[in-house]
């Protein structure tokens, strides 16, 4: 009989908790009394004084006056302050070793209204090496301008090669407009269709020869340049 | 290219170059030497287009100064002035149908060198040499890459017009 009741109204046990509950708090209530019986529950500090306030509590429940004080450490700086931008940081001090006239980023700046544009014959002087020349038909500015490239292409005996060059490398030594693109500029960034034999500029090896005559002034030097091309033509 | 048919030399070259720019366009699609890649042959042995049947000691494409195994496909035709067809054959080192060792010389494919430049020919070229690494011909024609120089094919890039 005593069963039946809980199971047909599952919340009757519900007030018996409920009873329970209330009586525990009642003891927590008298939890200063309840301190005298066990003995585990008594403080170390004195009870408080009479007509005693929370406020007072820092000052009189304190007995660590003397408590070495731990300094109290500033937040550390923050990154963002220090650094705003460091990968144009990181950026500023690559180029002032690989580039430090400033001179390559000048050739190739967005600003430069004389840059060095697709369809543009450029030649690259390298440290090690012949230099090479061809038509610029992709400048690369990729993640980082410090990664710079330009994709040169050419026709050396009959064959075409193109080339990329970094052009922040240090085996650049310099990088020369030849020629600028004849007519209107380019309309396409990348001139990927000067690979179609139709589009084919073929060798600028001429162009290029005659152009490193000019800058040497008429001397030997450049009259030898055009003999050997004479010879190579011949063979 | 007109210009030049008046020499007789150059006459040959012309006739070599409409062959392989026919070449050049189904090199690219592929654009790496592999199995059954149609491969150019530059030197003067004989042959002018070769298919490659295996890359040696590799599980990949090959690059430029690997060594392949190639099969001749078509031979070179000498210009009228090499007299007929007897003088064809007895010019030519090597027949169609040969079997023969090759070094790679140039690759459609990008390849990027150490220092960060990249180069890429219009065609896949390759030279034929015998089991020692001696070339068949005795000349060549055409750019080669530079990379010949660091994996001792000196004789091959000594023998070229220009290297790259």
């Amino acid at each position: 009989m005593s069963l039946a009741p809980s199971s047909a109204r599952p919340l009757a046990c519900l007030k018996q908790a409920l009873r329970q509950c209330r009586a525990e708090r009642h003891q927590l209530r008298q939890y200063a009394t309840a301190e005298s019986h066990y003995p585990s529950l008594q403080t170390r500090y004195p009870a408080p004084s009479p007509g005693f306030r929370t406020s007072h509590a820092t000052k009189q429940n304190r007995p660590e006056v003397n408590m070495k004080k731990i300094a109290v450490v500033p937040p550390p700086r923050s990154i963002k302050k220090v650094c705003p931008d460091p990968i144009e940081a990181l950026y500023q001090s690559q180029l002032k070793t690989l580039d430090p006239t400033g001179a390559r980023t000048r050739l190739f700046a967005k600003t430069n209204v004389d840059r060095a544009q697709v369809g543009d014959i450029l030649l690259v002087r390298l440290k090690s090496g012949d230099p090479f020349s061809g038509v610029c038909i992709n400048i690369r500015r990729r993640h980082s301008p410090i990664d710079t490239a330009v994709l040169l292409r050419n026709q050396l005996t009959r064959v075409g090669v193109e080339m990329w060059f970094k052009i922040y490398s240090p085996n650049v030594e310099g990088i020369e407009v030849v020629q600028r693109k004849q007519g209107r500029r380019a309309r396409r960034a990348k001139l990927y269709y000067m690979r179609k034999p139709s589009h084919d500029m073929g060798s600028v090896e001429g162009v290029t020869a005659q152009y490193i005559r000019q800058r040497a002034g008429g001397t030997t030097r450049g009259k030898a340049g055009g003999q050997k091309k004479k010879s190579k033509s011949k063979k | 290219m007109r210009r030049y048919i008046q020499h007789h030399a150059y006459y040959t070259r012309t006739l070599l170059s409409t062959t392989s720019t026919a070449i050049v366009r189904r090199g690219a699609a592929v654009n790496m030497i592999q199995l059954k890649t149609m491969v150019n042959v530059i030197d003067n042995s004989g042959a002018a287009i070769a298919e490659c049947v295996k890359v040696l000691k590799m599980k990949r494409a090959a690059k430029i100064g690997d060594r392949i195994i190639v099969v001749v496909q078509k031979q070179r035709n000498f210009g009228p002035e090499s007299g007929g067809s007897v003088s064809v054959s007895a010019a030519n080192k090597v027949r169609r149908g040969d079997i023969r060792h090759a070094v790679v010389v140039r690759t459609a494919k990008k390849y990027q060198r150490p220092d960060g430049s990249v180069v890429k020919f219009d065609d896949n070229a390759c030279v034929l040499i015998n089991k020692g690494g001696e070339p068949i011909g005795s000349r060549l024609n055409g750019v080669v890459g530079k990379e010949l120089r660091n994996k001792q094919w000196s004789k091959i890039l000594s023998l070229a017009p220009m290297h790259l």
